[in-house]
């Protein structure tokens, strides 16, 4: 039987079709980001941002 | 920003439009007063207008008063703070947090005795509820996070706060909608969405104050003099955007007349239910917890002299925390109309939520490695870092009760009451204790505070109060979803309601104490934190110097 064609089902496609995967893709890359070595560094001289003094 | 040339004093673009401005809206209020369908919305109008007044003169004095140069950005090559609106907040925020917990206090005890309702409508049960929840949760809260925010981007940008006004106008702004939303309720003026109960006129200002704090926020990001936006920075921004999504969203609503303070929301049913708690549960996710983090992650690492434990981990706590938090309100509407779908997917997401909480929870905990003997001698460490383990438990119990089969059990009951206030009293109420004890003595000026001790008193006796309360509710949560699912071997229904409501009395009654202890707290800290802008740290000098040996 076709599917019904309706907004519902267009915004449902749409959203599993393109806004998941893109989601996904881009919380990985933040991910990769974080914990990528050559960024240690920066990172931890900014885990000390707060104890500088002016 | 501004025309000041060198000598003469002129206005700036702020003073000069902002002044005429409130003038013209001073004016607009009378009209509104005058023309006023109903006495509450009279009154409001009329609250305007002075407020209005005031605010005009207030600029032009201010103008007549100051030195024609703006202030500098720098002195002396450091950057010159502005800590005048924070100190405002932070008043603000020690005031709004005693009437609310006061607030609080009156409406348990009106569970246990209903008698205190008065049999007057100003003070029945049902418009202080309202007044107790926004007071705890916008007015104190929402001080403490605007008074740390302007001082944390600062700080961590090295730069001076952005605007002249504006940043004044963001508090003063913020206060007065809290004074018109709290009259509001107590006048019977609400649209019943819970936590977005001010009307139509108080979302409207609201509106203006919010999308000028995030001006405020990001001018101030900027022109900072720190390549890297430190992760506080980003929580704050998150909590100050979402917040503004999620107003603008659920507060689409019609006014019957502008002279009137009534209106109707722009959709109903189901729709403006599952939009009613998208914001409510995004309320929590972003205003109770992202901001609050924020504090967590500026607030401990100072105090404790120890470098955040893993930056790596506060990235990726923060998107996580993005990513999932705006999908799980829909666990408010367990077993109702919304489509099953959708219940299970606010579950699901409630449920990952888990990882990014206790990721952040952890991060928080650890960042004392290496200065964990600080939590016997320093009592505002302490509550800072029970503060997160209360955020960690409450994070907990959170999901499991997002679980269909739970909620089938905890759902209109007490529980939930128990839950929200280990949330609330334990995290938000203690990080932000922890918060203003640090941040009084800073922006005062100060050495430290007046009494260590006395903040040792406040912790022990507030502790006691939020193991009463949230206990209590448990237990009464639990036998009330208990004695209302029980059946008798006939299939008829074991207890009425009013037998229900019987058993919870005694419960109510630990719930007052509960909440009585944890006001009792909150004053020695107002006459605590009152001292150390006065006397500043002088009763811990004389205990030092009760303890020298003598020569």
């Amino acid at each position: 039987m076709k599917a019904i064609v309706s907004v519902e089902n267009l915004v449902s496609q749409f959203v599993l079709n393109f806004w998941t995967p893109v989601f996904v893709g881009i919380f990985l890359a933040i991910v990769c980001y974080a914990l990528r070595p050559r960024n240690k560094a920066p990172f931890d001289a900014a885990a000390k941002m707060p104890l500088r003094e002016d | 920003m501004t025309n000041v040339s060198a000598g003469a004093k002129s206005m700036t673009i702020g003073e000069a439009t902002l002044w005429p401005l409130f003038a013209v809206l001073a004016f607009l209020c009378l009209i509104g007063a005058g023309f006023a369908h109903d006495a509450p919305f009279a009154f409001h109008a009329s609250l305007g207008c002075a407020a209005s007044i005031a605010a005009a003169f207030a600029i032009l004095n201010r103008y007549y008063d100051r030195p024609a140069k703006p202030p500098p950005q720098e002195i002396n090559g450091r950057p010159n703070y502005n800590l005048g609106p924070i100190k405002f907040a932070s008043v603000a925020a020690m005031f709004w947090g005693i009437a609310g917990f006061a607030v609080g206090l009156i409406i348990a005890s009106q569970l246990a005795w209903p008698a205190l309702n008065l049999d007057l409508p100003w003070t029945s049960f049902g418009r202080l509820r309202p007044l107790h929840t926004s007071a705890v949760i916008f007015a104190f809260g929402g001080n403490v996070l605007i008074a740390t925010s302007f001082y944390v981007v600062q700080k961590t940008c090295r730069t001076r706060l952005a605007g002249d006004l504006a940043p004044w106008f963001v508090v003063l702004g913020y206060n007065f909608f809290i004074l018109i939303a709290g009259t509001g309720y107590l006048l019977g003026v609400t649209q019943s969405k819970e936590y977005a109960e001010p009307e139509w006129y108080a979302d409207l200002w609201l509106t203006i104050v919010w999308v000028t704090y995030l001006l405020v926020f990001l001018a101030t990001l900027v022109k900072r003099k720190e390549p890297h936006i430190f992760v506080a920075n980003w929580f704050y921004l998150a909590f100050i955007v979402t917040i503004a999504v999620l107003h603008l969203g659920n507060n689409p609503a019609l006014p019957v007349s502008v002279f009137g303070s009534k209106s109707y929301i722009a959709w109903g049913g189901v729709q403006d239910a599952m939009f009613q708690w998208w914001y409510g549960h995004n309320a929590v996710g972003f205003f109770l917890t992202a901001g609050f983090l924020a504090i967590m992650y500026y607030f401990i690492p100072k105090r404790a002299e120890r470098p955040i434990y893993s930056y790596r981990l506060s990235i990726i706590h923060f998107w996580a925390l993005i990513f999932l938090y705006i999908w799980a309100g829909p666990h408010h509407l367990h077993y109702t109309a919304l489509p099953d779908w959708a219940q299970t997917l606010g579950m699901t997401f409630s449920i990952m939520l888990w990882m990014p909480s206790w990721g952040g929870m952890i991060n928080g905990l650890m960042t004392l490695s290496g200065a964990w003997d600080k939590l016997r001698t320093d009592p505002v460490l302490r509550m800072l870092v029970v503060s997160v383990a209360f955020y960690g438990m409450s994070t907990f119990e959170g999901p499991i009760m997002a679980i269909k089969v739970v909620n089938s059990l905890s759902h209109y009951t007490d529980w939930t009451i128990g839950h929200v206030h280990s949330g609330a009293l334990g995290w938000v109420g203690f990080v932000s204790f922890g918060a203003l004890y640090c941040l009084v003595p800073w922006a005062w000026n100060r050495n430290g505070l007046y009494s260590l001790k006395l903040v040792n008193w406040h912790f022990w006796i507030a502790t006691l109060g939020i193991v009463l309360y949230i206990s209590a509710m448990w237990v009464s949560g639990i036998l009330q979803g208990l004695m209302w699912r029980a059946y008798t071997s006939l299939g008829f229904l074991e207890y009425s309601f009013i037998e229900t409501v019987e058993a919870m009395h005694p419960f109510y009654i630990i719930r007052a104490a509960g909440g009585a202890l944890f006001l009792i707290g909150a004053l020695i800290m107002a006459f605590n934190l009152w001292m150390t802008v006065k006397a500043g740290e002088a009763e811990e000098a004389r205990a030092a110097g009760r303890l020298q040996p003598a020569e």
